[in-house]
């Protein structure tokens, strides 16, 4: 049996595809136990399937990541979902309760669940992925950018409350990403739209990855900011 | 590597950019105002990582060519404010390096004064040195970077660049025009491969700490504490925090950073003054 106590334990949410994924994989790379709490079954250490939507289930599968490992160093908040090409009149109201319930919902119950451990050791790191439609926002998608939007809001207000523990609250907002999220058709893969970012390519899941080891490993100076690796896409 | 016509590189030309962690990144770093502090911080740790480092300040004394030996690297002491000091210390790396994969405008000028009484003196050569002395220093390697088809730019900018101080008008002028080049750069070289980003610190335990204290007539420990009160993580950045992100940027993992001001300063830039 492996022996726990001693690695730095993360728990990320959406871990299972994509974003979270590739968190979950580059933190492994570097010596960290995964804890995942995903729709979905994963290969984590602890694999949790829950509906961040669900306050009571989010906070069960923190707890039982603190008993099991004894310790949360980082959460990743990168559960969500996308929903590409809505005019605003069409966004229906369920369209708009669910979106925000799992984005910005999901990440409050997530934030929430960590931070008495967090608190309870003194330091920490949260890192919430945002998205650089929440920095430039857009023509259409309304809902996922507000919701997104208001994770930012979230992660700056988190952050300054805390600022004088160890516990940093930043946000990574990433720009165009080669996930399942984007569909094969999606607007944002077509090569018109790519020429118009300075790196002239979808950023991918790992660039993110990178950014949110990054932050785990030496942001203690971040305090509510915004990492952007988005290509470009905004500057 | 040859452009196709489009200005834009074929997929997969670049090899930094390539999004692995594991991958080894760019090969020679220059960094300016090496001497002590940040600059001195970040090419050791900048050798750390594997990068050949040349480094650069105004004085050739022992600290540059004591940190060049110490690094393996090569000491290009020049007063970067000099029109002809850029192409010389690009012509120098390239003969004992290689071509720079890697820059980090670190060297900066700093006055204190009340803006009715600005020297105009001062005023131009906080300008000089930290604004027009990296343009040209960006000047020099980037035909090496372009003829690679990949480099990375990593500039020092400053909080007060992004939000103003009182008595550092001219000093903030040249750290925001310096955000300003990172933006002008990121979006005018990021089709070529080259990715140009900055860090704007605010607070950082270095030796200059020293000269604010006795300026201010009191003790090191006193100005530390006058610091710490203006931060709301109520603590300095060590210079290891930003060759951090130096390292960040210059490295495999910042290969879909462009045009960005990171700010690991503590929340000072966020906070309401």
């Amino acid at each position: 049996m492996t022996e726990y106590g001693t690695d730095p334990v993360a728990v990320i949410t959406g871990a299972a595809s994509g974003i979270g994924a590739a968190c979950a994989e580059r933190l492994r790379d570097g010596g960290w136990r995964i804890a995942a709490i995903d729709l979905r079954d994963s290969d984590a250490d602890l694999a949790v399937t829950a509906d961040v939507r669900d306050r009571a289930a989010v906070t069960a599968a923190v707890d039982e990541a603190a008993a099991r490992f004894g310790r949360i160093d980082l959460a990743v908040t990168a559960a969500g979902y996308y929903e590409e090409g809505i005019d605003i009149a069409d966004i229906s109201h369920g369209q708009w309760d669910r979106m925000l319930a799992v984005i910005l919902g999901g990440t409050v119950n997530t934030f929430a669940a960590v931070l008495p451990h967090m608190l309870a050791r003194g330091e920490g790191s949260i890192v919430a992925i945002s998205s650089e439609l929440a920095l430039a926002g857009s023509a259409t998608d309304l809902h996922y950018v507000a919701a997104k939007g208001a994770v930012l809001g979230l992660v700056k207000s988190l952050a300054m409350e805390v600022a004088q523990t160890a516990i940093r609250v930043n946000a990574v907002a990433p720009g165009p990403t080669d996930t399942p999220l984007l569909a094969p058709d999606s607007l944002w893969r077509e090569p018109a739209y790519l020429a118009t970012l300075p790196l002239g390519r979808l950023v991918t899941p790992g660039e993110i990855a990178s950014a949110v080891y990054y932050l785990a490993t030496e942001g203690s100076m971040y305090c509510g900011e915004v990492l952007s690796p988005n290509a470009g896409a905004v500057i | 590597m040859p452009a196709d016509g489009t200005g834009r590189p074929a997929a997969g030309a670049f090899a930094d950019t390539t999004p692995d962690h594991r991958r080894p990144g760019p090969r020679v770093a220059l960094v300016t105002g090496a001497a002590q502090g940040l600059g001195r911080v970040t090419a050791l740790r900048l050798a750390a990582e594997g990068f050949a480092v040349a480094v650069n300040d105004i004085a050739a004394d022992e600290r540059l060519t004591g940190l060049a030996t110490e690094l393996g690297g090569l000491a290009v002491p020049a007063d970067i404010s000099a029109p002809e000091a850029a192409p010389a210390i690009a012509r120098a790396v390239a003969d004992a390096l290689g071509r720079v994969d890697v820059l980090v405008a670190n060297a900066a000028a700093m006055a204190m004064s009340p803006f009715p009484g600005a020297d105009m003196d001062q005023w131009w050569h906080q300008i000089d040195v930290n604004l027009t002395g990296h343009f040209r220093l960006i000047q020099a390697v980037l035909p090496g970077m372009r003829a690679a088809g990949h480099g990375r730019i990593v500039i020092i900018t400053s909080g007060w660049g992004v939000i103003g101080h009182p008595n550092a008008t001219a000093y903030a002028a040249s750290k925001a025009g310096l955000i300003a080049l990172t933006k002008g750069l990121g979006r005018e070289l990021g089709p070529q491969g080259i990715l140009t980003n900055a860090i704007a610190p605010s607070f950082i335990d270095t030796p200059q700490l020293r000269v604010d204290a006795d300026d201010a007539g009191i003790t090191l420990e006193e100005m530390r504490q006058r610091y710490r009160e203006q931060i709301p993580v109520r603590r300095l950045a060590t210079p290891e925090d930003i060759a951090g992100a130096v390292a960040f940027l210059a490295g495999p993992g910042g290969s879909a950073m462009i045009g960005q001001i990171l700010q690991p300063n503590g929340g000072v830039t966020r906070t309401r003054a």
